[in-house]
């Protein structure tokens, strides 16, 4: 919300600068998040006459002005079309750099020399929108540099509004606001009126039918009034203020909506059939057009504003088209009411329609200040229209007090701060408030709340009120008292997740964050693919764009497309890894979601190494990682068994990982189909572990064992075995052969010609350790029997002698 | 002269000169064992005096033994000359380019906001703080309902939810980290201190805003924990942060949850208080929100707000992350790109 200061002043006669008041405000926590000097980047800007207007020989659109600010003449081409000859306009001179940013040079524009501009009142930051250039009053003295002549020597801040202070939506609240914190005292404006038409009874009658939704409903009416312009000084601080200028009428509406945050509405008394104003709700769906034109469809429970024969405004939201004022418009109602802000929200959120009515009704708008709103808009118009002033008002409500009463104890401020809070310090908090207090028992006192403060019901509202304004920097520092540890389950996972990094970083993987949203279309073009299966899947009902429509089912196509796009830069060699969500109807505990690692391989196994490590990487380097990982973790023994239903993993070339006999992740070759989707031109290795399966068990501590005293004995078998025998059973089966057996390994592997299709050639080294003696060779020729037994007999092999 | 003593000096001379002409280790070896070693030539001569008289036999031994010392310490000299050319030719042949990478794995990279994320956690459970998760499909209940935000309240506004289609309807997206108080407090009794990060979600796109972005709530509810507390952790947060020197101030503000609130900010880090684009020329930047737990929170978790008092706060990992790497784009830490994710240590 923008504050122009002269107003602000108009209300308060605060000592504080522009400046001052910015940083004041902020620090009692209404922020203010820019102060801007209006005359900034006008120094060079002067009042000018245009002698002569004709067209730009090379362009339609643009024409040609002879300008003189009274000493020199200038030749300007203008691209505006609402000025003629004889106007005075804001010139600005080569050199101006306007408050728009934009530096004004002498410039050809298509073949015609140009120096300076003629400016409209958005360029100048006067406004935010103009329809062409500012046309100043005849009379202003020609030459005069822009801001003495409109009286720019003043400053806008722009203010940001929490939810909870509606109260500060006006220049008066933002007064009210200084008052509190300076302890200077606020002046409203003065009501001087003269009521001397018919009365107001004769003219209009106003029930509230719906009073629980209308607690106020304040009226004066006015006669003889001519539609006009409203003067420029108002003119001019609506436009600062972001509001458009209509008419005199519809602009001091909008002004007090403004200055003291009461929306109002002007109903052309001569349209409003039966002259008589009803409030409540709309009873059945209905269509209704607003001011702005459009037809919007009411709902039942919406409140409406009626006359004798229908609905003619959407309560405390936007008038209807059918009564508002026209130029030929000459009775005029002003309406100042107090809707209940939970209804009007509804409303505006239901219809999709928010103004700046709406907007304050929301947040809460003072009941007690209804009438002298309309008072003062009666007052002020009087000074630059003239009309009759109806005798008497229309006040629905107007007996009612809304003040409320709310208990307060200093020490309790003090508990929540955590410093001492005297009694008197708090009073003259509540003074500089207007709040008035009086004593209710030892240590108690009762706070009278005026009903501008919406947001302050209990007493924890009111040591808010303390805290802030007697400063938060007036708050000690202090440490809070350390209760007993705890070490919580959530600790161990992020340390887990920690580690994890840490060891995939080492082995040359670099963390990626993707969305957790993705593009359900992607997924459903790759339902086959992917094995997706949309009856599972968690969707968004207002997702931001198309391609963030679904909550990922697993990370595979976030990492894919991450490997895709940095191919597509030029990077040879991708190794990434994510820890994030899944999600699924199917996944456990009502959550519908499931923390995984995901890891993805491309490229070569050592990058940027020169001398073995360029060969591209295989399922074995995926492999490696997820299963090294794993014993790094402590998640061990994990097995791997070929993958049964991953379909966008190759089915050769792909592994479940289980851990005690469930399913904690799989890796493998992505689908070539897939990897040539995203034109990702080469093999792509993937991994997914269900971490939180993974890390659910703290590895016991390692048990020491004594270290052997005896030499080992290694022992090579090579074998010729069926191509399709696990390699990982022989070796867990030679393993457990012998307790003397320490490990048995592989290193060498050959598949050829030479031994016959189906088989493969495999070489084991089997270490042999006891633990108490030296083996006799007898005793490890009987265990290199056991092995070749074993080959022979349970996997078909047939042993190498060579 | 030919008598055994001239011998010796001739062999002597001449086992000089052959040391000094041998090449190799075992041209020298060949060398002593011809003329001084236990069967040389030195040794033969002075099997030959073995009949002359003793005093001839003394001087012949002298000389002997004179000449083998000088030849043992010209072979020494020799040796270790020979052995040093050849350490020299053998390195300089098996010379290695210590310039050439070495071989091992790059190190990966670190995601700036997951390490930005475990630093504040660290600090946290450092402070005392133990970490908490939740669900980032939440009930609007924990969500917005216990948080005293109710449905059509002007606070609903400032945060744009995703809801989830379907399933009950009263789902969506974690809008803050903050539904973890509650689901703590409803588990726990106090005293609790707890630590929440994670992944949050507001429907909302631009160069400072990202759909899904990570708050670190953090909350403790003790008998006395007060404001002045809070400001003392967090004052030591933020000196951890962003070191020792950086001014910070407390500002009123206000989150439904929390009474008295306030917004910490820090000197801006880019100007240091000049002014400028980062910090909107106030050299302030707002960098967490926090509060006192206001007493509803605790009325829906059954806490009596007359026995316990309570302080929360949050702050949104990525704009730390971009204020200390200085990122001004908020959409690069979403891409993945290599290129820019290795510039940060791992
Ligand atoms: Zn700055």
């Amino acid at each position: 919300m923008k504050i122009i200061y002269s107003w602000l002043k108009e209300f308060i006669g605060t000592g504080l600068s522009a400046a001052q008041a910015q940083d004041a405000l902020t620090m009692a926590g209404v922020e203010v998040s820019s102060c801007r000097f209006l005359g900034e980047g006008m120094e060079d800007v002067v009042v000018a006459k245009i002698l002569a207007q004709g067209r730009h020989p090379n362009a339609d659109k643009l024409s040609l002005c002879r300008v003189t600010d009274g000493s020199a003449e200038y030749g300007i081409v203008c691209g505006a079309k609402n000025m003629k000859p004889g106007d005075v306009v804001a010139l600005a001179r080569t050199g101006a750099k306007l408050p728009n940013g934009v530096e004004i040079r002498k410039a050809k524009i298509r073949g015609e020399v140009s120096e300076g501009m003629l400016c409209s009142e958005m360029e100048l930051g006067l406004s935010e929108e103009s329809a062409g250039i500012l046309i100043l009053p005849a009379e202003t003295p020609l030459g005069k540099p822009l801001a003495d002549a409109i009286g720019l020597s003043d400053w806008l801040l722009e203010v940001e509004i929490t939810p909870n202070r509606g109260d500060c939506l006006s220049v008066l609240g933002v007064a009210r606001e200084i008052a509190a914190i300076t302890g200077e005292k606020i002046r409203l404006p003065a009501i001087s009126l003269r009521e001397s038409g018919p009365t107001i009874a004769s003219l209009a009658t106003v029930t509230v039918t719906d009073w629980g939704l209308c607690p106020r409903y304040s009226a004066r009416a006015i006669t003889g009034v001519k539609i006009a312009p409203s003067p420029d000084w108002m003119q001019r601080r609506l436009s600062l203020c972001g509001i458009r200028p209509i008419n005199n009428i519809v602009d001091i509406t909008n002004y007090l909506l403004l200055e003291v945050g009461q929306p109002m509405h002007a109903f052309d008394l001569d349209r409003l059939a039966g002259r008589s104003i009803d409030v409540r709700r709309s009873g059945v769906p209905r269509k209704f057009v607003t001011l702005d034109g459009a037809e919007r469809d009411i709902l039942p429970e919406m409140l409406l504003i009626w006359d004798g024969e229908g609905p003619v405004a959407v309560a405390g939201v936007m008038g209807g088209q059918n009564t508002e004022v026209l130029p030929d418009t000459g009775r005029v109602l002003f309406e100042s009411a107090h809707f209940s802000p939970a209804s009007i929200r509804w409303t505006s959120r239901r219809l999709g329609l928010s103004s700046e009515s709406s907007y304050r009704f929301e947040r809460g708008v003072n009941p007690g200040m209804t009438m002298y709103a309309a008072d003062r808009a009666v007052s002020l118009l009087s000074r630059f229209a003239s009309f009759e002033t109806a005798r008497g008002t229309i006040d629905v409500g107007g007996e009612r007090d809304f003040s409320r009463t709310v208990g307060f104890r200093p020490a309790r401020a003090g508990r929540i701060i955590g410093r001492d809070c005297t009694e008197t310090e708090c009073k003259a908090v509540f003074s500089r408030l207007d709040f008035p207090v009086e004593g209710d028992g030892p240590g108690r006192l009762s706070v009278t709340v005026p009903p501008h403060r919406f947001d302050i019901e209990r007493e924890i509202d009111l040591v808010e009120e303390v805290a802030r304004l007697t400063g938060y920097d007036k708050i000690p520092v202090t440490y809070p008292e350390s209760g007993a540890p705890e070490f919580s389950p959530d600790d161990r996972f992020a340390k887990v997740l920690e580690d994890a990094s840490e060891f995939l970083r080492g082995q040359g993987f670099t963390q990626a964050i993707n969305f957790a949203f993705v593009s359900e279309k992607e997924w459903e073009r790759h339902k086959a693919l992917l094995g997706f299966d949309a009856s599972d899947a968690i969707r968004l009902s207002n997702p931001i764009s198309d391609d963030t429509t679904m909550m990922r089912p697993s990370l595979l196509m976030g990492m894919l497309h991450n490997v895709a796009s940095n191919v597509r830069r030029f990077i040879e060699d991708v190794r990434l890894f994510e820890v994030g969500k899944a999600f699924g109807k199917s996944l456990a505990d009502g959550h519908y979601e499931e923390p995984r690692l995901a890891f993805v391989l491309y490229g070569n196994r050592l990058p940027g190494d020169w001398g073995g490590g360029q060969a591209a990487v295989d399922f074995y380097d995926a492999k490696g990682v997820a299963e090294s990982l794993h014993g790094f973790l402590g998640a061990i023994p994990v097995h791997f068994v070929p993958a049964s239903s991953r379909p966008y993993l190759e089915s050769g070339k792909s592994a479940d990982i289980l851990k005690d006999g469930q399913t904690i992740g799989w890796v493998g070759a992505v689908r070539r189909e897939l990897v040539s989707a995203l034109d990702i031109p080469g093999a792509v290795f993937y991994g997914e572990i269900r971490i939180g399966a993974a890390a659910a068990v703290t590895p016991p501590p390692a048990q020491y064992r004594p270290v052997p005293k005896f030499p080992p004995v290694s022992r090579d078998v090579a074998c010729i075995l069926p191509a399709h025998v696990p390699v990982g059973d022989v070796l867990a089966m030679v393993s457990e052969l012998s307790p003397e057996i320490e490990s048995a390994s592989v290193f060498d592997i050959y598949m050829g010609e030479k031994i016959g299709e189906g088989n493969k050639s495999v070489a084991f080294r089997v270490k042999i350790q006891p633990s108490d003696r030296t083996l006799t060779d007898a005793e490890v020729h009987s265990i290199h029997t056991k092995i070749v037994k074993l080959l022979e007999n349970r996997f078909g092999g047939k042993i190498r002698t060579s | 002269m030919t008598d055994a003593a001239g011998r010796v000096q001739e062999l002597s001379d001449a086992g000089l000169r052959a040391l000094e002409s041998a090449r190799t280790e075992s041209d020298l070896l060949e060398v002593k064992g011809r003329y001084f070693g236990k069967k040389g030539a030195i040794s033969e001569i002075l099997k030959t005096v073995a009949s002359l008289p003793v005093e001839e036999k003394k001087r012949i031994g002298a000389a002997a033994n004179e000449a083998r010392a000088a030849l043992e310490s010209a072979f020494d000299a020799k040796l270790s000359r020979i052995r040093e050319q050849e350490r020299v030719a053998r390195e300089g042949k098996e010379r290695v380019d210590v310039t050439l990478p070495g071989r091992a794995p790059a190190a990966g990279r670190r995601h700036p906001v997951s390490r930005t994320m475990g630093e504040i956690i660290a600090t946290f459970q450092r402070l005392g703080f133990s970490v908490r998760g939740g669900p980032e499909i939440e009930k609007d209940y924990y969500n917005f309902e216990a948080l005293n935000i109710p449905k059509d309240h002007p606070a609903r506004d400032m945060q744009d939810t995703f809801y989830i289609d379907g399933m009950g309807g009263d789902l969506v997206l974690r809008t803050h980290t903050s539904p973890i108080q509650i689901r703590t407090m409803e588990a726990m009794r106090p005293p609790v201190r707890v630590i929440a990060p994670g992944a949050v979600y507001r429907c909302d796109s631009d160069v400072t805003h990202s759909p899904m972005f990570h708050q670190v709530e953090g909350f403790a509810v003790d008998r006395s924990a007060t404001m002045a507390d809070l400001k003392g952790l967090l004052t030591e947060f933020c000196r951890m942060m962003f070191g020792p020197e950086l001014p910070l101030r407390f500002r009123p503000s206000y989150f439904p949850f929390t009474e008295p609130s306030a917004e910490v900010d820090i000197r801006c880090v880019i100007c240091r208080g000049a002014g400028c684009r980062v910090c909107k020329t106030s050299g302030w930047l707002e960098i967490l929100g926090c509060g006192m737990i206001d007493p509803s929170v605790f009325g829906f978790v059954g806490y009596d707000p007359e026995t316990y008092t309570g302080f929360a706060f949050g702050m949104g990992v990525e704009r730390i992350a971009m204020l200390r790497h200085g990122i001004s784009d908020i959409r690069l830490l979403f891409e993945n790109d290599l290129r820019f994710l290795s510039q940060f240590q791992p």
